[in-house]
């Protein structure tokens, strides 16, 4: 089993990595030279031509091209690991694709499900913290482990809707999950932030009570509010206080290898290229205090 | 407490504003949460997103209908909605297929036929037009009027990769 301590660098510094899906030379040149990993979504980089998805390659191409110099990480969105009946195979079909061609340090997905009876939901749904979920989450980790002999990280989501009857605390669950399989975990300040201000999670009770070892990556991101509600929308730059709890997850975690600054790629035209490249440095400078 | 399969259902159910009010108390809470609507309005949202960039035209014609909103949310509620853009307009233009209005079934067959040409489809489809295809499409890039049906002839518009531009286009007038 490719377990997240077997690549602990506790002495390392986590290095700076970058969403980018492509099609944005421009964009790739100017945030080369301030990053050191690049994180790939397979499924924003595919194209379906009806009956079958698989990478754009001309996107791959420019990955090729940034090589070597620069470290590729896997994010996914569609396998849907928390699905009660199947997980989406259309999706580990284009992470094989990823890792034939590229030396992938880690992959993650998000521990949410997205896909019910084969129906798209439309968004993207946390599980309920219960043992029916934990042995089925647990058992689809254990399948990737296998499959993929790098490091698993799963990444925890926003809760917009109420929240379910639960057997766990939202850490609780977590710390079951990466002490049963010995994957990794992903934190997600900008969704904490979300979480906190919706649902009134109580982040430093969380931090807390979560075991930290296991934290491999960590999400900065800036969203945006709408009638009331805090949105995993990744439409801007991150905020002084998500940034603040990042510089504490990062003080905190050992074990934490990247801290990567999330952003859809539909919200360039409105951030646009200055603003990019300003926020990744205004992190790694704040990541070098 | 509800089984994982329960809840899954039921929440989809809940999204897609499907079958009878839940009994379960947690399904309930949700129903009734300001949350439900944000969450169907961000679901609704990205497809919205996704059409309007993909097809163009149909997306135009459908907002100066006042269709659009719920055109993209009937199918949403009741289809499977692909995550792969080029799934999702495909189906979308096909669900327009059998619409009562002549011009919105010959600008999104159009678009279909167009998106499916460039995609590699080496299919030949003609469509038939009661107005000029060009003057339609140029009304719905400008934001200008749309020009009347007329009366007396046909247009048919063939599509098919083979043709310089894809597309030809001839004007057949009609005996009475």
């Amino acid at each position: 089993m490719a377990s997240a301590a077997t690549v602990s660098h506790a002495d390392s510094k986590p290095s700076l990595a970058v969403t980018y899906e492509g099609d944005d030379i421009a964009l790739l040149e100017r945030i080369l030279p301030l990053i050191d990993t690049i994180e790939i979504s397979p499924d924003a980089i595919a194209r379906s031509d009806g009956k079958r998805a698989s990478l754009r390659a001309e996107v791959l191409e420019e990955y090729q091209a940034v090589q070597p110099g620069v470290n590729f990480v896997a994010h996914g969105v569609g396998l849907s690991i928390g699905s009660f009946d199947h997980w989406d195979e259309g999706y580990l079909r284009l992470l094989d694709e990823l890792f034939a061609r590229f030396d992938l340090q880690w992959h993650s997905e998000h521990l949410a499900y997205t896909v019910v009876a084969g129906e798209n939901v439309g968004t993207m749904f946390p599980l309920p913290r219960t043992d029916e979920a934990l042995d089925l989450v647990c058992e689809r980790v254990r399948l990737l482990q296998e499959r993929y002999r790098v490091p698993f990280l799963l990444e925890h989501v926003i809760h917009l809707l109420p929240d379910s009857p639960a057997q766990y605390t939202p850490a609780a669950f977590l710390n079951a999950i990466t002490s049963r399989t010995g994957c990794g975990l992903l934190l997600d300040a900008y969704n904490l932030e979300c979480d906190a201000m919706n649902q009134g999670l109580d982040v430093p009770a969380f931090l807390d009570e979560l075991d930290l070892e296991p934290v491999r990556e960590l999400h900065l991101a800036g969203g945006v509010q709408h009638k009331g509600f805090h949105l995993d929308i990744h439409s801007s730059v991150t905020s002084e206080l998500g940034l603040a709890l990042g510089l504490e997850i990062i003080r905190r975690a050992p074990g934490l290898r990247a801290v990567t600054f999330e952003f859809l790629k539909e919200a360039i035209p409105l951030l646009g290229h200055d603003a990019i490249c300003a926020e990744l440095s205004r992190i790694r400078q704040a990541m070098q205090c | 407490m509800l089984t994982l399969e329960a809840q899954q259902r039921g929440l989809l159910d809940l999204v897609k504003k499907r079958g009878a009010s839940p009994e379960d108390p947690y399904l309930r809470q949700v129903e009734g949460s300001a949350q439900l609507a944000i969450v169907r309005e961000i679901a609704l949202w990205w497809r919205v997103f996704a059409l309007e960039a993909q097809c163009r035209f149909t997306s135009r014609l459908l907002k100066r209908l006042g269709l659009f909103q719920e055109t993209v949310a009937f199918y949403f509620d009741n289809n499977l909605t692909s995550p792969f853009v080029e799934e999702l307009s495909v189906d979308f233009l096909d669900l327009l297929r059998g619409h009562p209005n002549p011009l919105l079934r010959a600008v999104s067959q159009s678009e279909r036929a167009l998106l499916q040409c460039r995609a590699g489809s080496g299919d030949t489809v003609e469509i038939l037009w009661d107005r000029h295809p060009d003057r339609v499409f140029q009304a719905l890039e400008t934001g200008s009027e749309l020009p009347p049906a007329e009366a007396g002839g046909i247009y048919r518009l063939r599509i098919d990769r083979d043709l310089p531009g894809m597309v030809a286009c001839t004007r057949e007038t009609v005996l009475r």
